[in-house]
């Protein structure tokens, strides 16, 4: 009985998954490292505004050259699909996105 | 005889040496401050290479946190210097550096004891794009650079100073040059005055005019008008000679009975010239000071009033306590003219006869007895010198 509710509140907590849960982790389960690409975006970018604003280009409007992915990874794999996401979505996934790897308040 | 400076020729001379005090200050403090930033930016310079091994050491240890992905987020501590990361908008990502206030603007710069450099990155560790490095500034090279500053600094100042005094001497020595030409002119005419008009006058003084005829009396006259010109020149031209030489005696002079004297002897002159007296003068108004120097003073103003009158003309003389008023009803006096009134061989109608020396001699005299001199003087209607003491 407990291992049926528990699987119950597993599966809702899946389907009811935040918009970055849903779009991004999703796919990077299985792909590139979330958190490797967080850190490589961050050697590039630096500051939160560049960086959120260069991923918004690069999933708006994918790229080779916007791409942060090695070129031979590129090569193998190609340059990701266009985001069906709303403007707004886009920015909330980002927005948790930052917030589950910022390493601001996190240094000691 | 003294050389001492007119007025106007101090007021020339305080300018010029305000000026050259001014300029000098001036170079000292721009030298100064050229100096000063010439030992900081040497200071800086040494001290580069020190901080751009500190900012490596960071940089070292913020690639190793980057490359751990946040798993190792321990931000190194030196013990010789702070430091402080900062993202490409200026944001703080992590600091040691108590002062939060920092600039981006130059390389490296003292901030209050501190010293500041920054350290721009070509790979963004952990997001850093400025890494600041903070080190205290033992300030040794300040205490170098004030010692030089104060040490140059007063050589210097002691060399224009020198420097100064030659070309004070070389902006006087003009001056005193025309003032010595013309003093021993003076010097040497006088003594040859003195005896002629002494002659002059006693014998007119011997002559019994109420036995001459009217056309004789009148020119006999005009002679005793002439001579005692001379002899008022004569006078206050031995004056300015002697007048550091001459020992005041102080009394207590009753001015009314001393102005009564003086106009009583200018009358003959003022007659010829149809100036009358008016007089309003109080009992009993005293001053002490000397009978001699008083008299000279109030014949100069006295014959200047009939001198720079109109034919026809009046002299209105008010006496009241410590109050003396002589007013004319001449020329007057341009507004211009006014404040170098009472310079040696000033003169400003040159119409009429005389050295320019009578003002001068009021000056000094008026100086002796804290006398002050108020003139008030408006063109074409006339002159008010008043006496307060």
């Amino acid at each position: 009985m407990v291992k049926v509710f528990i699987t119950i509140v597993l599966l809702i907590a899946i389907s009811f998954g935040n918009v970055y849960e849903k779009n991004c982790v999703k796919c990077h389960k299985n792909g590139p490292s979330l958190k490797k690409i967080y850190f490589d975006y961050l050697l590039k970018y630096s500051s939160e505004k560049r960086v959120k604003r260069a991923m918004i280009d690069f999933l708006k409007n994918p790229t080779i050259k916007n791409s942060i992915m090695p070129k031979s990874y590129i090569k193998k794999y190609g340059v990701k699909k266009k985001t069906k996401l709303s403007d707004t979505k886009l920015k909330e996934a980002i927005d948790i996105y930052w917030k589950k790897f910022t390493i601001k308040g996190k240094i000691k | 005889m003294g050389t001492s400076l007119l007025p106007s020729e101090k007021k020339s001379l305080k300018s010029f040496l305000f000026l050259y005090i001014v300029l000098s200050i001036i170079i000292l403090v721009l030298g100064s401050m050229l100096y000063y930033n010439f030992q900081k930016d040497l200071m800086f310079s040494n001290l580069r290479p020190k901080l751009n091994d500190y900012a490596k050491s960071v940089t070292n240890r913020l690639r190793q946190m980057h490359n751990s992905l946040g798993e190792d987020l321990y931000y190194p501590r030196f013990s010789n210097f702070k430091s402080a990361i900062y993202d490409a908008d200026f944001d703080k990502i992590f600091s040691l550096i108590k002062n939060e206030n920092i600039k981006f603007d130059k390389e490296i710069r003292k901030v209050g004891k501190k010293i500041h450099f920054i350290k721009v990155l070509d790979e963004y560790y952990l997001g850093t794009k400025y890494l600041v490095i903070e080190i205290d500034d033992d300030e040794k090279w300040l205490n170098e650079a004030f010692k030089n500053i104060t040490l140059f600094g007063s050589i210097y100042l002691l060399f224009m100073g020198f420097i100064g005094y030659f070309l004070t001497r070389l902006f006087l020595k003009p001056m005193k040059n025309s003032y010595m030409l013309l003093d021993n002119f003076i010097k040497d005419t006088t003594h040859e005055l003195n005896t002629p008009i002494s002659a002059i006058l006693a014998n007119i003084e011997t002559i019994d005019k109420t036995k001459l005829d009217e056309k004789l009396q009148k020119k006999i006259n005009r002679i005793e008008i002439a001579a005692r010109t001379i002899s008022n020149l004569y006078q206050d031209l031995t004056y300015l000679l002697l007048d550091k030489k001459i020992n005041s005696k102080i009394q207590k002079l009753n001015l009314k009975a001393l102005i009564k004297q003086r106009v009583n002897y200018f009358n003959i002159l003022a007659k010829s010239k149809r100036v009358s007296f008016i007089l309003n003068l109080d009992e009993n108004v005293y001053i002490n000071a000397d009978a001699k120097k008083i008299s000279k003073l109030l014949d100069n103003l006295i014959s200047n009033a009939i001198k720079y009158n109109r034919v026809g003309g009046k002299i209105y003389i008010t006496l009241k306590d410590r109050y003396l008023s002589i007013k004319d009803t001449g020329v007057g006096i341009s507004k211009e003219n006014i404040n170098e009134i009472f310079d040696r061989f000033k003169r400003f109608n040159k119409s009429e006869g005389g050295f320019g020396i009578g003002l001068n001699i009021v000056y000094m005299i008026a100086k002796e007895f804290n006398i002050d001199i108020d003139i008030r003087s408006k063109e074409k209607i006339g002159t008010e010198v008043i006496l307060r003491w």
